[in-house]
């Protein structure tokens, strides 16, 4: 019975869930969402694709006008390679509903 | 005493698909009427090839592949693994640093001691504690959210320092979070204390003399609970635990309730330790250059985890990636301390005695082959292992 | 004209179809006021508020697959979930809920308390034979605990409601519920055996802190482990009209059940509705906020604390009512 004083909080409170697909939380500062490409700020070094531990980038051509292909499905949102880019050419978004019954690749283009 | 043929023994297996388990592990027990005879456990249904993967990673890449051993413990394991390959390098984090870390890797303490206190309320049926401590949990969720940018892999920890600074704003918030996590706790301290249904359920349950505790290494507040005062933190302080006064929380019954005790204890004083640390952290950088490739060495680390100790090996040829990597989880250590003490209670305790020690066996499972007849362990090396998959595929076809 | 007023009560109110919308609605509430004590909103998106989602519930598990094992004995897999729900619906039909025909309910004779009071053991008895059909493990295993807490509730659940019966001085429900309503000492002093009452039925349905039988960490789901589909279906409807039975039960014995103070303006009938609702889901929001107090305890523990405690008390509340009698405080 030790639980009866706190159930009576609970009787007139309004309940703790979010009734998810309708109300959503505010994402926090440093979140880590889907990565997105600067393609003014990249010198093409392939930092990236050496430290992301997913081998979730890879690039396309070579020298400063190659181009990021990034495989969604493989990314685990660490975000070393925004870290790691000497640039700053790579930026972690707020987007986060990414399930999809595809796995998507993400060509990033020049121009 | 009947001869083993005589008696009424019959075995009913737990898992390795249960609802008592949340991951997959096998226990066989052989039941007597409604009394545990023995039990044999099975774990690794989960291998997942963790410490072979290591190889072929370098030093960066592996932080976030070792944060994924444990989906509870991502801080301990970041903290641990860039520890060793810090020692590896000989570099000397700077103090900031360490300070974070620690506030990081108490917060991750106090998250999955509330998760595992919902978890054993849940194991004994008390569902509405379950969720109480559940939604209580959320605010040091919300804490660690605010401080990584995510919910489960914090991702805080890198080689040479930590990856984010706490500023004060967030260090306000995080002391307010423990004013209130403190409030929170004194009530549920208080239903432990006072509900006769689930104190009938956790005293004298599950005992283990601290005997049988030392001898069967287990670790963490399994071992604690026995009343043995062994703390990797305070026996071996890494970080900055040196610099942090702090009680090792023992209790001496050693059973399910002293496991409770044990933990909430550790929760409070968790707490405690995240306001000092958060009142003496040392301002300056949070993070220095590691040289790409390390030097042919060879260490062991270890750190203190929710569950115990957290061991890591490290072998190092010149390279940027590890020649090897071990890691021992606590839960591993546990195990056989659990099967000594589920013997002679009944099949309704089962859940309540397993769930106690906090398995966490997807980080536990390790490949090793046993021949229960001939009594012969051994372990195969990547090339055996290679010869086998070839042998396989030959046999049975892509 | 007064055939045609039976088939109407029979079959639609207070028959089978508004016994089933109430059991619905029971489970409904239950889960509801739960769920509301743990922070949570149960059932939320099928209808008003989830009203619907038990009946979703039901008919979605109607189109499951249903496996029969092949190890079962198929005689008493097919026989259990029908017989229960069957007995539960039987049982109800003694109980006055809202009279419409006569004052009293549907098959009321004098002795129909007894018949109840079997048809409750029955039940309890089907259960055990559901999970030992099932020839599992965990089946087995939940079927003897069935079998242990029916030994640990029955006595002191029928020694609680026959103590109403004394102090009434009837066997017929009905006659019982229309003597409470008027005497309010009666009521009164029959109150400890609605507390007992309320804690065997808890164990009847076994419900936490007593849902040993079905504890799903311990032995998956217990007795009903292999059931699957329409008998799973049956089950759980089954258990529904059980809480419907239990609730009707107690209102009926102890609270007066329809009938009460004649509201003004409404005609009898709907005051009896009315008077009914408001009983029947008091008693299952009691029922429902003592599943959220407690762990669940061990076999041994419950058939302990029910021959320790509640006989011991049930014998005592009879004791106390038949003093009264003796002293003639009650008549």
């Amino acid at each position: 019975m030790a639980m009866e004083s706190e159930l009576a909080g609970a009787a007139v409170r309004k309940p703790v869930t979010l009734k998810y697909p309708f109300e959503r939380r505010d994402v926090p500062p440093r979140f880590r969402g889907r990565l997105a490409w600067d393609a003014e700020k990249c010198v093409g070094c392939g930092m990236c694709v050496q430290v992301c531990p997913a081998f979730a980038l890879e690039m396309v051509g070579k020298g400063p006008m190659a181009e990021l292909r990034y495989y969604l499905n493989r990314c685990v949102f660490c975000s070393q390679c925004v870290e790691s880019c000497p640039r700053d050419a790579l930026s972690m978004t707020e987007e986060y509903e990414l399930a999809d019954y595809k796995h998507k690749v993400y060509e990033f283009k020049r121009g | 005493m009947l001869e083993e043929s005589e008696r009424a023994i019959f075995e009913v297996p737990i898992g390795p698909q249960h609802p008592a388990l949340k991951e997959p592990i096998l226990l066989l027990f052989k039941i007597e009427g409604d009394t545990i005879v023995d039990v044999m456990a099975r774990p690794a249904y989960t291998h997942r090839g963790v410490e072979k993967a290591t190889e072929a990673r370098n030093y960066i890449q592996n932080i976030y592949l070792c944060e994924r051993v444990c989906g509870i413990c991502s801080c301990i394991h970041t903290l641990v693994y860039t520890q060793g390959v810090e020692k590896l390098a000989d570099v000397e984090p700077p103090p900031r640093a360490k300070y974070i870390r620690v506030i990081m890797s108490e917060l991750e303490r106090i998250h999955s001691h509330t998760l595992w206190l919902g978890v054993a309320a849940h194991e004994l049926g008390f569902d509405t504690l379950f969720y109480y401590v559940w939604r209580d949990r959320e605010l040091v969720m919300d804490l660690l959210e605010l401080i990584s940018g995510n919910r489960v892999n914090y991702a805080m920890s890198t080689v040479g320092g930590v990856r984010r600074d706490i500023s004060d704003a967030v260090a306000h918030q995080i002391k307010k979070g423990m004013e209130i996590l403190r409030k929170r706790l004194d009530v549920y301290t208080e239903v432990v204390e006072k509900e006769p249904t689930l104190r009938k359920r956790v005293i004298d349950v599950g005992k283990l003399s601290p005997h049988d505790a030392v001898a069967l290494c287990a670790v963490g507040p399994t071992l604690r609970m026995t009343g043995v005062k062994r703390d990797v933190r305070a026996d071996d302080p890494y970080q900055a635990y040196d610099e942090i006064p702090f009680n090792v929380a023992t209790y001496d019954t050693g059973d399910v309730l002293a496991q409770i005790i044990v933990r909430v204890v550790e929760t409070y004083e968790a707490a405690n330790i995240i306001d000092y640390a958060i009142d003496h952290m040392p301002s300056g950088p949070i993070k220095v250059k590691v040289p790409w490739n390390i030097a042919p060495n060879e260490i062991i680390t270890r750190g203190e985890a929710p569950r115990g100790e957290l061991f890591y090996y490290f072998k190092s040829n010149g390279t940027e990636k590890p020649e090897r990597v071990k890691i021992r989880t606590p839960t591993l250590g546990n195990i056989p301390a659990v099967c000594e003490m589920l013997k002679g209670y009944h099949i309704a305790e089962i859940p309540i005695v397993f769930a106690g020690i906090d398995p966490c066996l997807s980080c536990t499972a390790r490949f090793a082959f046993i021949d229960e007849r001939k009594g012969k362990s051994w372990v195969w090396s990547g090339d055996q292992l290679r010869t086998y998959r070839r042998k396989y595929y030959k046999r049975y076809g892509r | 004209m007064k055939e045609a007023l039976g088939v109407i009560e029979l079959v639609i109110f207070p028959g089978f179809l508004f016994l089933s919308w109430l059991a619905l609605y029971f489970e409904w509430v239950d889960r509801k006021f739960y769920a509301k004590l743990q922070y949570r909103y149960g059932p939320l998106h099928t209808g008003p508020k989830g009203f619907l989602q038990p009946f979703a519930d039901f008919v979605k598990l109607l189109a499951k697959e249903d496996i029969v094992p092949a190890a079962v004995d198929r005689f008493l897999f097919t026989l259990t979930p029908i017989m229960m729900l069957a007995l539960s619906f039987y049982a109800l039909f003694y109980i006055p809920i809202v009279p419409i025909v006569r004052d009293v309910a549907f098959g009321a004779f004098e002795g129909d308390l007894i018949l109840v009071i079997f048809v409750l053991t029955i039940i309890g008895f089907l259960k055990f034979l559901a999970g030992w059909g099932s020839t599992n493990r965990f089946s087995a295993v939940g079927a003897v605990r069935t079998a242990f807490q029916l030994l640990g509730y029955e006595i002191p659940l029928a020694v609680a409601l026959l103590t109403a019966a004394m102090g009434a001085g009837t066997l017929n429900i009905s006659l019982i519920a229309q003597k409470i309503s008027t005497d309010a000492i009666l009521a009164s002093a029959l109150l400890p055996a609605l507390a007992i009452s309320v804690i065997c039925f808890q164990a009847e349905l076994e419900r936490i802190p007593f849902d040993i039988p079905e504890a799903e960490q311990e032995i998956v789901a217990g007795w009903l482990t292999e059931f699957s589909g329409r008998r799973l279906a049956l089950f759980r409807f089954a258990t529904d009209v059980e809480l419907t039975l239990a609730a009707a039960l107690m209102a009926a014995l102890f609270l007066g059940g329809p009938y009460g103070p004649a509201i003004p303006v409404i005609p009898v009938q709907v005051s009896y509705f009315l008077w009914f609702m408001f009983k029947t889901t008091v008693l299952v929001l009691v029922l429902a906020n003592i599943r959220t107090l407690f762990a669940r305890l061990r076999i041994d523990q419950m058939v302990h604390f029910s021959w320790r405690y509640l006989i011991v008390a049930a014998v005592a509340e009879a004791v106390f009512i038949q003093a009264l009698l003796a002293m003639g405080v009650i008549a």
